[in-house]
């Protein structure tokens, strides 16, 4: 497999109408639309968005699964779907390699016939020297003759991505391909996955609704909500300015309150919440100037808030934005605490996510007051014309 | 003994089931992966020799077929082959009365199918046809084999709307079930007995082996 460079660019159209097929449920459905556009080219993107918004239709749509009303979809410079010119290029010559939930390995055949299944007008020879190079990338070895029946569910998932990667896909798309299996096995197909990607650095989709996964894996992160891209960017852009009020909601910000411009500055705007009393965020040049006056929505990742040190100074960085209040609850999980803390005088809480090493120093627990302070430069805002509820 | 009846029999069963099961897996293709305009009706169809009489059924057959009717004309007219009262019409007969013991296993089977077994195989660069072949039927092959073996089974069984379109002409349309029942009304119980084995034997052992067939590895 030599490298190719390739991009994906689509701008969908689909309305899909479900009929109620019993009458007793009363209610005629209206159905389901995708209205999708972005292009990426060789990065890992990640479409990411809670269940049920059209993310793998956009996959089933993008592959030749589920034919599109309208629209358009160019793989590698190339319409393979054009509503307009009337392109609607067969699955089995787009090139699509795909991993399926399910993993949809052939049941009655064994991990050689699985991989070799799409290779199969290649010589003899040919199709074992490749076969066997993808057992060995795939940590396979050995298991060749097996049935699929007889395989975990890692393994099986790894057969479907070396059947898929035998044929030299331009594109791969993978609709949350490890979201059946446990925490350790996704973790190491997830490494697996990069590992590979590296390797064959081709235009890569990969569908999930699962926070951790898209925050790991996405280079690129396009986020999706009700059939519509809510923003597309580089993992930064996404998880630290988010655009709307639902990305930063989907991104797990809990911190989001509406306020005012009291006045903007170069680059420091003054927000006012009536909660939170006087706010400062720093925001970057090339960005929209805010004017006082004007009514915004902002807010600031849990990881991003830091706890005051009490018998320490306070770093000059910190010292705007300082708030204090009670903690309400901790929650500890996995490498890090989330804790819940009260204001004072006002009935906002703030969520705090903290390394535990950090939570241990601080000594921090339930009823505790706390000062903290919202870093300036990790406020975001949105403007509050573009906020969609 | 004449075995004239039994080789009747096999013949028709045979070539019966041949049509069943070529006719029948395209009907229960379409049945199982399309949608289209009056699929429902067709269903219907093709369902109807499980409900009606045999005989309901042999009547239209002898409508249709016969030689004033629009299908025997043709047969007659532009081939030159008469249906109604030869082997050709107790193959028809046992065709339509067999024919939805295949297609409903068959369809079942189908359906059965992971569809994304088939998307994965079209993604993977094969056409329908490759599909059809290399994924859809050896996935379903169990309901086809039971199909066969049941549409058989009903084809040597075949009665009623035999004995309307082909009649009871020995050495010439006489089958099995219908020489069973020539024998009783003969009084020639001996002969009876012995035929009525053979079918009993037969159904057993088709029964028996359908029952193994629908036991699985995957």
């Amino acid at each position: 497999m030599e490298r190719s460079d390739v991009s994906l660019s689509f701008s969908l159209k689909k309305h899909l109408h479900f009929r109620s097929r019993s009458r007793a449920e009363g209610s005629d459905k209206s159905g389901f639309s995708v209205d999708i556009e972005f292009s990426t080219g060789e990065e890992f993107t990640v479409l990411f968005g809670p269940s049920g918004t059209g993310k793998s239709l956009l996959l089933n749509m993008l592959s030749g699964i589920v034919k599109p009303d309208e629209g358009f979809v160019r793989v590698d410079g190339r319409d393979v779907f054009n509503s307009t010119a009337g392109i609607d290029i067969p699955i089995r010559d787009r090139r699509t390699g795909y991993l399926f939930q399910d993993y949809a390995v052939f049941p009655h055949m064994t991990v050689f016939e699985n991989i070799a299944y799409g290779i199969d007008r290649l010589p003899r020879s040919k199709i074992k020297a490749k076969v066997e190079e993808l057992l060995e990338l795939m940590r396979l070895g050995g298991l060749e003759n097996r049935f699929p029946i007889e395989l975990s569910g890692g393994q099986k998932q790894r057969v479907a991505l070396a059947r898929t990667l035998a044929t030299e896909p331009k594109v791969l798309f993978l609709d949350e391909p490890f979201s059946a299996l446990d925490y350790q096995v996704r973790e190491k197909l997830r490494a697996d996955l990069l590992i590979i990607h590296e390797r064959y650095p081709i235009t890569t989709l990969f569908v999930t609704h699962d926070l951790e996964e898209a925050f790991i894996m996405g280079e690129k992160i396009a986020v999706i909500n009700n059939g519509r891209l809510e923003q597309f960017g580089t993992r930064e852009e996404v998880f630290y300015k988010p655009k709307t009020r639902n990305v930063a909601k989907f991104l797990g910000v809990r911190n989001i309150f509406s306020g005012r411009v009291v006045s903007a500055d170069g680059t420091t705007v003054t927000i006012e919440n009536p909660e939170l009393g006087e706010v400062k965020a720093l925001v970057h040049p090339e960005e929209r100037p805010f004017a006082a006056g004007e009514k915004i929505t902002f807010g600031i990742r849990p990881e991003e808030i830091m706890v005051i040190r009490p018998d320490r100074p306070i770093d000059k960085k910190v010292q705007d934005n300082m708030l204090e209040g009670n903690i309400l609850t901790t929650i500890g999980k996995g490498a890090n605490h989330t804790v819940y803390l009260k204001l004072i005088n006002s009935d906002t809480t703030l969520k705090i996510e903290i390394p535990n090493f950090a939570y241990r120093k601080l000594k921090l627990s339930k009823g505790k007051m706390t000062t903290v302070s919202l870093k300036k430069e990790s406020i975001w805002i949105i403007p509050e014309k573009q906020v969609k509820v | 003994m004449d075995i004239f009846p039994l080789y009747l029999t096999l013949k028709v069963s045979v070539t019966a089931t041949f049509f069943s099961v070529i006719i029948g897996l395209g009907l229960a293709y379409l049945m199982a992966r399309k949608g289209f305009w009056g699929k429902g009706v067709l269903d219907a169809l093709i369902m109807q020799p499980l409900v009606i009489p045999p005989t309901v059924l042999g009547y239209y057959l002898l409508v249709l077929l016969g030689r004033s009717g629009p299908l025997g004309r043709f047969f007659e007219d532009k081939l030159g082959v008469s249906i109604v009262f030869t082997w050709k019409g107790a193959v028809i007969a046992a065709f339509v009365a067999s024919l939805p013991l295949f297609v409903r296993p068959a369809r079942a089977a189908i359906e059965g199918v992971d569809r994304n077994l088939e998307n994965a195989a079209r993604l993977l660069g094969k056409t329908e046809w490759e599909v059809l072949k290399t994924i859809t039927i050896p996935l379903a092959w169990r309901g086809i084999a039971a199909g066969s073996v049941m549409a058989f089974a009903r084809a040597t069984g075949e009665f009623g709307a035999t004995l309307m379109v082909a009649g009871n002409i020995p050495g010439l349309t006489q089958t099995l079930p219908i020489a069973i029942y020539d024998a009783v009304q003969m009084g020639n119980t001996k002969m009876a007995n012995i035929l009525v084995g053979i079918i009993t034997l037969f159904s057993f052992s088709v029964l028996y082996f359908v029952n193994r067939f629908t036991r699985g590895r995957y």
